[in-house]
Formats: structure tokens, C-alpha cells, sequence
């Protein structure tokens, strides 16, 4: 139906113009630009040839002939795709179409080409009967076609196959054997069922004409069934198209949708059915909630998988006492410790097995693992059996019990030999046996064989003619070590020996792990319920797949699922693909059954059935495309043009650095825009932040501003006296001193605060001397000075006010235990050797912290912060003998006047401040003779 | 795309005049070493730095046997054993030919120059004789002005400059006369040989010159790309060439070669050769020649590229 014309073919008569426009162009080069260039000979003599200038270059005029060309016939207006309306007038036009699930990728094309029918009726005047075929009612009445364009209009494709048998029955109704004009019948191409004879049918119907409109069916592609296998997911594909040869992408998403893994699947020429793979680690496919074919979105393509791709919940019974404390012994050991990565474990709370087996059939295990059990209770066997039957999986382990156990046991996999097979030891002959190699039949299969497990002992089946096919492992010689048995939907299990290491080392080795992780993996997931009542009642509709393959909410009319127990039915109207159950627990119901193969419909007898495909699209005018094509013509000739008069080489050429610059500016600066950091942090800038920082990159003495000006005084200058002499005499330059209001002042910049106490200033508050204790534990050290060493001469009090302050103020702070500064204290050598520490005044001592043995004691908070003490109190007046004027002269005299004693209270202070900022790092080189001699200095 | 060259119009003397005076406010006073000071016999008003005819002392040598005892300055003497004669300093001025060439080539300026060929020449022209003056030297335009020695010789150059009719390539070197030094002004476009047939004769006539390349830094550097077509300014002969920048190395080889040339000619006459690109600044040509008629032989400036 494809095909080429022009609207205006008249137009293209102006074709016969080109050679004149040839002739032009080649006439008109570009324009040189002029230039004037006084040293014209010099240039003239290395010119070697002249141009020409009357010529363009011919690629140039072909540029501007192709543009001139694809003007014309623009103007000239191809189309596509006419349509010619061709159909009969003689009766009313059938319209077949299936809305199939397989509809749903070319669903637009196919209302398109139902819309052209519907528009040729509309043109011949004849009625429209339309009828789809996936729905439920199915309406064949002639209509006029104004109706039946609406109808087709609301028309979707549905998730569901066609049934076609309805479709002839309500069209033989609604026609009454009036004889339709055409009959076009709009097919997915795929038949329902085995064969589908719906051609035939249709031909019963006598129409004037039959067409048969036909996709390319490409995407009638169905993913019938996914099965977790031991390294991938196996995944079957069935397609209709069977000529060539086709890889299509699998992708597998989780419950959210999202893709986690990818793979793909193969058709070889002539194929209908394949198997592709997906593969991923075990733990990634138990998050698989649906495997869909990339590319193909219909209903057909999505696999559903539900929680059979799980982890499993598996449940324990031993035979035996569990005995904790000896877990090595016991069978479940090795069952809990090999299956606890892979599956949820259940154990039951009671040994009482009447008890223990109800109790875990309630909580929908998916495989039960019996551990060397002989005889269940009576009434045990029929709730079991009826869990196994209703899909669980039951996997026993021997062990002394089973081998006593009475032959007639139901629940075992094959007939048993009563007793055991011992291999090896002193009464026999045989030697412990290794593995053979897995036979194919097994899930083990593909394993590395088995090396180094020798089996001592196991149980013995009676040979039966179906024992192989039973077997999932066997010994080197032969006799069967793994066999199961299917039991309705489910399976039992036998290893043939025990869990625990006294009949083999197979619990021991990475094989009984794998082994146990396969088999359980072939048990269903989601747990399997005990009782058959909820399965009565079916699954009610949680989420159905709609035509293109996504998952809705929007349940319809769709019924409860009944869960059979035999062979799985394919969707229906009744049950539409999707999950059935709740959000807890669900179950897949895919479009088809597993095995399930799309197969053609049958052609019909070929001489009265005209085949058709699908119309492409409308027709489409190349207009605009051509005369986007003249514009880029266009715009490239504009290029070109500058080009040749140099406008690009130029701009390069004369600011590539600049040009550079710029663009690297731009960048920088629209960078900066999107990340501006200031934006992104908030402003922690607070209070006092000024005064902080400028105390940080210098170290200060400070000293606490008392309130009273002429101690204030005297403590400045005399800390300023303390300053010039250290930064005079050692490598410690300290800057301005600092008064600090304790109450108020950030203090952990200081490393020492020198607190000259008054009895006349007023009591710092409780606030204050807390942040004094603070600032003590943090690491800080307080130098108290009484300045009272002399003050009691002559009185007979024995304290003098500014000590009963100092007591005063010390009764709110928690101090360590003092003691004047021992001789071999590192106080007295941390710079200059000094025996006391005069200030003014002599005599006092120097109360330091005590140093006790190393025993910690966690309830004293003031400790000394890197050994150094947080308390330092003196009755000499330091501040005193250390003060200066400006002029750098003594302020006060020492009592007794003695410049020596000056000199000493100046060393006192350089000792404590080298103590306060080096810790024990003077004390600690005592050690470096001896360090020095080990290291053979 | 705008051309990059222009022709412009001829500067005007008294516009040229003031720029050169400005430019000349940097110079020092110019002293022209005269090498050939026993041909130039006029007395000039500025030292030479060296003992002969003059005014001003300038030292006291010992007498040697031979020279005339009047010459002996007896206070002097009596101050010791020796007779001394009182040297006094040389006093002599120089004619400086100053020459520009106004020819219709020079009236071109690119975009990448500032000021127009001719103008900087003017320019150049003015200011040196600014400079020159100040020294007291005479000067003079062959083909238009006598060498004069007056302290406003620019200015009467310019009037002189004003009111002749101009354009012509070649000096008129019929008015110089003796052993001067001659500069001249231009751009050397034409072939070497032809610029030598016209400078030999002056150089064998033993006049010292001192020639100075105008340049445009478009003309050396010819930064024309795409299709271009170019135009003689002095003969209106055109070219096209088809993509210009295919040209630039071999342009820039024959126009160095030229230049190359030009200098090598020119040593050999012992002549010097300054060039300067209407770019860099005036100042650095003026110096240059400062330096060259002052004896001092400037270190050759380095072509920029």
C-alpha cells in the first residue's frame, strides 16, 4: 500500500531551470575581501599562481544546485503512502479485530488501519459491524460507522488471548444471513488453542470480500515460564515469527519495578520456542518479581514471578534431644549452620512431635527437614501428607532411628532396607565410599564432583526398576545416596545417610551445603498452607497486568483465582493475568501455562482470502522534511561561504587565549553560581568571634580582672613584665596580656590564668567559679595569688582575709590535694633550676597539685589535664615583683629589697609558664641518657 | 568582516608638529658626533667635549716643544715647574638632512598599528629635528628647506613641510653639499637594488645616513586569511588570492629577506638601519637614532614578532 506521488507534479517542470542556475552560480564566486597592501611587490613575487576568480568551486555550486533541487520539490509536495478506497459496496463491512494481548505493541496501527475501513464504509455508505474479539461481550450488530468510530476509539487491547469462537457466533447472530460486503478481519496471526479454524468459520460467512490484515508480528513474543535454576534463571520463550533467527534482551525487575539483571534470549531459524537465561547470584534472584523481554511491551512478554522466588522458610524436627551444649553432635548443627544464609529457619518451640508438627505446618514452611526421625505420631502423617501434597517439600536425613523404622513408612522417597550399610571398619570388607558423579537427572548436577567425602555408613532402598530416576546422588558404587519422590505438588527428600558426622564427613564439606541449598530452592516458596480452606476460597485479584505489561491496581472483573492443583490453565476472562492474593503472600498467574507454544493461525483456502498487512502510517508529506533539508543546505552554504572569506580562521586564529579565557570564566563563574558554598552553610559566625580569633594565633597571659584598679594594675603590668622577660630570655613570645571576666570571657585560650585575690573585690558569683572548675578540667590551670605572705605580721590571726576569700572561693571548686612543689618536682627544673619561687614576698611556698600514686580516681573531675596542675596557689605577689612601668623600671619593691630575689620571682614565672605549655616533657628527659645509650650514641 | 588595512589621509605638518614635539619633550638634546668635525667648519654654540676652537676652558696640558709660546698660560705655570697651555673646548655645529618619504604607500594604516605610516615618519621627522635643534645643529630637508640652525627649526620644518606640494619618493639631493649626515624616513618598499641605486651616490659623495623602516605591523606579520584580494596603493595593481593564509610563511620570508638585504647594504655603506613598526611607540625609533647619531650605536632592536 506504500507508494509516491507528488501533489503539484507541475511543479517540477522548473526542474529544467537548474542548468540556468548552474551557469549563474559558477558565474558569481564569493566576494573577496579587499584589502590594501603597500608592499603589493613582495607579495606579487611569491605569489606563484593567480587565481581565478571567475569560478566558485564546483562542490559549492552542487551544494547550491541540491538546494535549489530540493526547493522545487517541496513546492512540488511529495507524498506517501496514498490510500485508494477499494472497498466492496455490496453489504455491510465486518470488521474482525483482535485486541489481543499480542495487539498490544502495533495496537495505534491497527485502529488506524480499522479507522481507514471505517472511513471507505463511511465514503460507499455502508454500515459497519465491529466486533473484537478478547472481550467478553462480544457486539456485531451493524452500525453506522460514525458509532463504530467511536467504539473503535474506546477499543484497547486487552492482556488476554482471543476467543474467537464467540466473535463467529455473535457475527452469524447479528448478520442474520445477510451477506457482508468485505469482511476484514485485523488478526494478531496467533491461533487459540491447537488449531483455529476461525478463517474457515469466517469464509462461512459468505462475504463479497475477505481480507485478512495481518502485523508483522514481531511482537507476539510470550515468556511461558521462568524456573530458578542452580546459577541462573531459566527462562522459556515462545514467538509466532518463526523464519529467522532472533536475540531478544531479557531483563528480570524487582517488586518496584526497577532492572536488576539482564540476559537474553536466543531463537535459531525455524525456532518457536527457546530458552534464554538471566544470570545473577542466588540472592539477587530471590528479589525477581518479574522477568520481561525488552522492547516488547504486551502482556505476553512480562513474566510474572511470584514468591516462589523467595527465600524459603524452612522448619527443623530432630529425633533426637537437643542438647546444647554439645551442638557438634547434633544434626541440626549442620542443617541450621549450611542452610541459615540462604533460608529462613523455623524450629519448633515443643519436643513433643504431635505437638512440634501442627505448630510448624502453621507457619507455611516450604520445606520441612525431618533429622533421623523413625515413627511420627499417628496423627501426624495425614496433616503432613496433605502439606506435601499441597506443594511442600519434605527432606529427611537417616540416622539410627530412620534405619530401626518399620519399612512401611509413607513418608520416605523409596522402600528401605530395615537397618543400616556399614562400610569400612573391623567387620568389613568394603572401604567408605566416595560420591559418583551427580547423574543429569539430579538438581545437583553441574556441581564439581565431589572429592574427599567418604561415606561410613547409610541406608540401603530396595532396588526398584524407577530407583535411577529417582536418585539424586549416588555412591562410587552405585547404590543410591540422595533419592526423592514427588507427592502431589510437592516432594520428599531422602539423604540417605545422616546429618551429623557419624555416618559420613558429607556434613562437613561445601558439597551438603550446596546440595541442601539446591534442593531447597526446588521447594515452592511462600509457604504452602496447611489446611486446603483458603485454597477453596481462591486468591482475589491483588494486581493484574494490563496489555502493555505494567502491573495495575484497577482488578475489573476479574475473579478469584482457584488454585489447582493439577495442570495450569492459561488466563481468562475470568482470571486476567496478574497476582492474585495479598500483599502478604501472592501467586503469579501468567498468560499461559508453562509449555505453552504461540502457534499461526490456519490459512484459510488462500484463492478467496486477500492478505493484507497493516497500513504504515497516514499519509505523509515530505514537504516539510524537504524544505528543512533547503534550510540546511542553507545555513551549511552560509558556513561555507564565511568559511572561504576566512571569518572562522580569523576568530581563532587572532583570540584563541582570550576566547579560552572567556569560556573557562564562564564555566568558573556558572560553577560557582550552582555551588555557591556560602549559600549551602549556614552562619555560624557568633558574638566575640573577632576577639577569639585574635587570641588564637598567639599565645596570652591572662589574669582575672578583680574590680579593683590598682590590683588590676598591677596585675597587667606585672604579667607585661612577665611577657618582655620571656619573650626576652626564651623562645616563647607571648602577646598583650589579657584581663578575662571569668564570668562572661571565653577562658580556654589561656593556657594559665593568674587570679591575684582581693578580700576587698567582690565575690565572684557561683557562675563564675563554675566556669573556673570548668576551665580547671578542661585542662586549664589557676594561679591564686594572696599577696598576704607578710601581712600577718604582728597580728595574731593565723589567716589573713585574702586567704579566708581564697578559702571562700576554693569551697566551690573541686580541687585535688596539694602539696608545696616537692624538690624533684619538674617545676623547679622546667627552665631555670630554681629551689623556691619568690615573688615579692618569700617565704610562701608554692601550692601545687599533689602528685599521688597512679591510681586514678574518677570522682576527682579537676585532674591535671596532661600532667600539668589545674591549681597553682602562692601568698608571694608574683604579680608584684613582676610588674613594670613603661619604661621598663620596677614598679614595686621585693620585700626585702634584694634585686636577686627580683631576678628569682622573674625565673618563677618563666618555670611556670615553660611547666604550663611543655607538661612533662622536661620531666620526661631525664630518660634520654639512657635513650641515648640504647641507642648506641 | 571589515578590512584590516586603510589608506588614510596625509597627516597635517602642524598636527605631526605637536606630536613630535611631545615626543621630542623625552629625548635629551641630541649631540651629533661629528666625526668629520674638520670639514664642518662652521662654529657652532655647543661644546664638542673635545679641545679646539672655542670659548669655554676645557683643560691644561703640559707644553710640549713646538707650540707657539703664546699659547702657554703663565698663571698657571707659575704655580709650578712645568709650562701648561689652556686647551678650550671645541665648539662646532653639524648639518643633519632630515628626509621623509610621503609617497602614497606610507599613507596606510592596518588595525594592528596605531597611527598611519606617514604619520609616524612625520612625527619622527619633526621630533628629531626638535631634538636636533636644541643641540644647534643645522638643519635641513633636501628638496625643501636649506639647513638651517635656529632654535625653532621644527617649526619652520613643518611650514616648510606645509607648504610644499609633497609626494615625491625620491629626495632631491642636488642642495647637499660637504660631509653631512642625512636621515631618512620610509618605508623601503621596493626592491633593495632599486633603494641602493638611489643611496650609493650619496654615500660615495660621503654623506653619513641613517635610515629608518617604517613598518606596519600588518605588512610584516600579514595576518589576512580566507579570500582576500589585495591592492597596490601606489600602482592600484590588485591580486586575489584564494585562501591568504597559505601565504604568510612565504610573504614573511621575502619580506625579511628584503629587509635582510636592505641592512646588509647598507653596513656595508656604513650606514646604520633602524627599524620601527607603527605599533610600538615613537619613542623607541627616536631613541634609536639618538643613539646612532650620537656615536653610541644603539644594540640592535630586536624585531618583535
Amino acid at each position: 500500500m506504500s507508494g509516491f506521488a507528488f501533489a503539484f507534479p507541475a511543479v517540477l517542470t522548473a526542474l529544467i531551470l537548474l542548468p540556468a542556475i548552474w551557469w549563474l552560480l559558477r558565474l558569481t564566486p564569493p566576494k573577496p575581501l579587499v584589502e590594501a597592501f603597500p608592499p603589493f611587490a613582495i607579495l606579487a613575487s611569491v605569489m606563484k599562481r593567480e587565481e581565478t576568480p571567475a569560478q566558485s568551486p564546483w562542490w559549492l555550486t552542487l551544494l547550491r544546485m541540491l538546494m535549489a533541487a530540493a526547493i522545487i520539490f517541496a513546492i512540488a509536495d511529495p507524498v506517501f503512502n496514498p490510500r485508494a478506497n477499494t472497498l466492496s459496496g455490496d453489504g455491510p463491512l465486518v470488521l474482525v479485530v483482535d485486541n489481543s494481548w499480542a495487539s498490544a505493541s502495533d495496537w495505534q496501527r491497527r485502529v488506524d488501519t480499522a479507522t481507514a475501513l471505517i472511513d471507505d464504509a463511511e465514503s460507499r455508505n455502508v454500515p459497519v459491524s465491529l466486533v473484537f474479539t478478547a472481550d467478553r461481550q462480544q457486539d456485531a450488530v451493524p452500525t453506522d460507522p460514525e458509532t463504530a468510530r467511536t467504539r473503535l476509539a474506546a477499543a484497547a487491547s486487552r492482556p488476554l488471548p482471543a476467543d474467537r469462537t464467540i466473535t463467529v457466533t455473535a457475527l452469524r447472530t447479528a448478520l442474520d444471513g445477510t451477506a457482508p460486503g468485505t469482511l476484514a478481519y485485523l488478526s494478531d496471526g496467533i491461533a487459540s488453542g491447537e488449531t483455529d479454524e476461525t478463517l474457515a468459520e469466517l469464509q462461512t460467512l459468505a462475504p463479497g470480500e475477505l481480507r485478512f490484515i495481518e502485523g508483522d508480528g514481531l511482537g507476539a513474543v510470550a515468556i511461558t515460564g521462568a524456573s530458578n535454576e542452580a546459577e541462573a534463571l531459566a527462562v522459556t520463550v515462545t514467538r509466532l515469527r518463526t523464519g529467522e533467527a532472533r536475540t531478544l534482551p531479557l531483563t528480570a525487575h524487582d517488586a518496584r519495578g526497577r532492572p536488576i539483571a539482564a540476559g537474553t534470549v536466543s531463537f535459531s531459524a525455524g525456532e518457536a520456542v527457546a530458552r534464554g537465561t538471566i544470570a545473577a547470584p542466588f540472592e539477587l534472584r530471590n528479589d525477581f518479581a518479574q522477568v520481561t523481554v525488552d522492547g516488547i511491551a504486551n502482556t505476553g512478554a512480562t513474566h510474572l514471578l511470584d514468591d516462589g522466588f523467595r527465600r524459603r522458610r524452612v522448619a527443623f524436627l530432630s529425633g533426637e534431644t537437643a542438647d546444647v551444649s554439645q551442638p557438634l553432635l547434633s544434626p541440626l548443627h549442620y542443617i541450621n549452620r549450611a542452610l541459615a544464609p540462604y533460608a529462613d529457619l523455623i524450629q519448633p518451640g515443643v519436643a513433643d512431635l504431635s505437638v512440634a508438627i501442627p505448630e510448624l505446618l502453621n507457619q507455611n514452611p516450604s520445606v520441612l527437614i525431618m533429622a533421623d526421625i523413625g515413627r511420627l505420631p499417628e496423627d501426624s502423617y495425614a496433616p503432613l501428607e496433605r502439606w506435601i501434597e499441597g506443594g511442600g517439600m519434605l527432606i529427611r536425613f537417616a540416622g539410627p532411628r530412620l534405619a530401626a523404622a518399620p519399612a512401611d513408612d509413607p513418608l520416605v522417597p523409596v522402600m528401605l532396607r530395615k537397618g543400616e550399610r556399614a562400610l569400612g571398619g573391623a567387620l568389613s570388607w568394603s572401604e567408605p565410599q566416595p560420591l559418583a558423579d551427580y547423574p543429569p537427572n539430579s538438581p545437583f548436577f553441574g556441581m564439581q564432583k565431589p572429592e574427599g567425602i567418604l561415606i561410613k555408613r547409610q541406608v540401603l532402598a530396595e532396588p526398584t526398576p524407577d530407583l535411577a530416576e529417582r536418585t539424586w546422588a549416588n555412591l562410587a558404587d552405585g547404590t543410591p545416596l540422595v533419592t526423592t519422590n514427588a507427592m502431589g505438588s510437592g516432594r520428599i527428600v531422602l539423604f540417605h545417610v545422616s546429618a551429623e558426622t557419624g555416618w559420613s564427613n558429607l556434613p562437613l564439606s561445601g558439597d551438603f551445603v550446596e546440595m541442601l541449598r539446591r534442593s531447597v530452592q526446588l521447594a515452592r516458596g511462600g509457604g504452602v498452607a496447611a489446611n486446603s480452606d483458603a485454597q477453596s476460597q481462591g486468591l482475589p485479584p491483588y494486581r493484574l497486568l494490563t496489555a502493555v505489561g505494567t502491573l495495575s491496581a484497577d482488578t475489573g472483573d476479574a475473579r478469584p483465582l482457584k488454585q489447582a492443583t493439577g495442570e495450569p490453565r492459561p488466563a481468562d476472562f475470568d482470571n486476567p493475568p496478574g497476582l492474585y492474593g495479598s500483599e502478604d503472600g501472592y501467586v503469579a498467574h501468567n498468560l499461559f501455562p508453562r509449555g505453552y507454544q504461540i502457534r499461526p493461525i490456519a490459512p484459510a483456502d488462500a484463492a478467496t482470502v486477500v492478505r493484507e498487512s497493516l497500513i504504515g502510517e497516514a499519509p505523509w508529506s515530505l514537504k516539510p522534511e524537504l524544505f528543512a533539508l533547503a534550510a540546511l543546505l542553507l545555513l551549511a552554504d552560509c558556513a561555507i561561504v564565511l568559511f572561504m572569506g576566512g571569518a572562522f580562521a580569523a576568530a581563532v586564529r587572532r583570540r584563541p587565549q582570550r576566547s579560552a579565557a572567556a569560556a573557562l570564566v564562564l564555566a568558573i563563574g556558572a560553577a560557582a553560581l550552582m555551588f555557591d558554598p556560602g549559600a549551602a552553610r549556614a552562619d555560624d559566625a557568633k558574638p566575640g568571634d573577632d576577639a577569639l580569633f585574635s587570641r588564637l594565633d598567639t599565645t596570652h597571659l591572662a589574669y582575672v580582672v578583680t574590680g579593683e584598679g590598682e590590683v588590676d594594675r598591677i596585675s597587667e603590668r606585672g604579667l607585661a613584665g612577665l611577657t618582655e622577660f620571656l619573650t626576652y630570655r626564651t623562645t616563647l613570645e607571648p602577646g598583650e596580656p589579657v584581663g578575662v571576666d571569668i564570668a562572661s570571657d571565653e577562658l580556654s585560650v589561656y593556657p594559665i590564668i593568674y587570679w591575684p585575690i582581693s578580700a576587698s573585690a567582690p565575690m565572684p558569683s557561683n557562675a563564675a567559679i563554675s566556669r573556673i572548675d570548668a576551665y580547671m578540667r578542661n585542662g586549664g590551670t589557676v594561679l591564686f595569688d594572696t599577696r598576704d605572705q607578710f601581712v600577718g605580721l604582728g597580728e595574731n590571726s593565723a589567716t589573713s582575709p585574702n586567704t579566708e576569700r581564697l578559702q571562700a572561693i576554693l569551697a566551690n571548686l573541686d580541687i585535688p590535694p596539694l602539696e608545696p612543689v616537692p624538690t624533684d618536682h619538674v617545676l623547679t627544673k622546667s627552665f631555670y633550676l630554681l629551689s623556691n619561687f619568690p615573688g615579692r614576698y618569700s617565704g610562701s611556698p608554692l601550692w601545687i597539685e599533689a602528685e599521688l600514686d597512679r591510681q586514678e580516681d574518677p570522682t576527682r573531675p579537676a585532674r591535671a589535664g596532661d600532667g600539668v596542675s589545674p591549681i597553682m596557689i602562692t601568698g608571694n605577689d608574683f604579680a608584684g615583683a613582676w610588674a613594670i612601668d613603661a619604661s621598663g623600671m620596677a614598679m614595686l619593691p621585693t620585700v626585702p629589697p634584694d634585686e636577686v630575689q627580683r631576678d628569682h620571682a622573674f625565673r618563677s614565672g618563666v618555670n611556670i609558664m615553660m611547666y604550663m605549655l611543655t607538661g612533662n616533657y622536661k620531666a620526661d628527659q631525664v630518660h634520654i641518657p639512657a635513650l641515648l645509650e640504647r641507642l648506641g650514641q | 568582516m571589515a578590512a584590516i588595512g586603510q589608506i588614510v589621509e596625509p597627516t597635517t605638518a602642524s598636527a605631526a608638529l605637536s606630536r613630535a614635539q611631545a615626543r621630542a619633550a623625552l629625548i635629551p638634546d641630541c649631540m651629533v658626533e661629528a666625526r668629520r668635525l674638520a670639514n664642518t667648519v662652521i662654529a657652532g654654540w655647543h661644546g664638542r667635549r673635545k679641545r679646539g676652537i672655542g670659548e669655554n676652558f676645557w683643560q691644561f696640558r703640559p707644553y710640549v716643544d713646538g707650540e707657539s709660546l703664546s699659547r702657554i698660560d703663565w698663571r698657571r705655570s707659575a704655580r709650578d715647574d712645568h709650562t701648561y697651555v689652556r686647551d678650550r673646548e671645541w665648539e662646532a655645529a653639524h648639518t643633519i638632512w632630515i628626509w621623509a618619504d610621503l609617497s602614497p604607500s606610507m599613507m596606510y594604516k592596518s588595525t594592528f598599528g596605531t597611527v598611519s605610516k606617514e604619520s609616524r615618519a612625520l612625527v619622527l621627522m619633526l621630533a628629531l629635528a626638535e631634538i636636533l635643534a636644541r643641540s644647534g645643529e643645522r638643519i635641513g630637508c633636501p628638496g625643501i628647506m636649506e639647513p638651517i640652525a635656529a632654535r625653532n627649526a621644527a617649526e619652520r620644518l613643518a611650514a616648510a613641510l606645509m607648504h610644499s606640494n609633497g609626494a615625491s619618493g625620491l629626495p632631491d639631493t642636488r642642495m647637499i653639499r660637504g660631509h653631512s649626515d642625512i636621515v631618512l624616513i620610509g618605508d623601503f618598499l621596493d626592491p633593495a637594488d632599486d633603494v641602493m641605486e638611489r643611496l650609493g651616490p650619496l654615500a660615495r659623495r660621503g654623506l653619513r645616513g641613517h635610515v629608518v623602516e617604517i613598518a606596519d605591523p600588518a605588512e610584516e606579520l600579514f595576518p589576512y586569511v580566507g579570500r582576500t584580494e589585495f591592492t597596490d596603493p601606489e600602482t592600484g595593481q590588485k591580486l586575489t588570492a584564494g585562501r591568504a593564509e597559505t601565504l604568510k610563511e612565504d610573504y614573511a620570508r621575502a619580506y625579511h629577506a628584503r629587509r635582510a638585504g636592505l641592512a646588509d647594504s647598507l653596513r656595508h655603506l656604513g650606514w646604520s638601519f633602524v627599524t620601527h613598526r607603527t605599533d610600538h611607540l615613537a619613542s623607541e625609533a627616536l631613541v634609536a637614532m639618538h643613539m646612532y647619531l650620537s656615536g653610541m650605536p644603539a644594540k640592535k632592536p630586536e624585531v618583535r614578532p
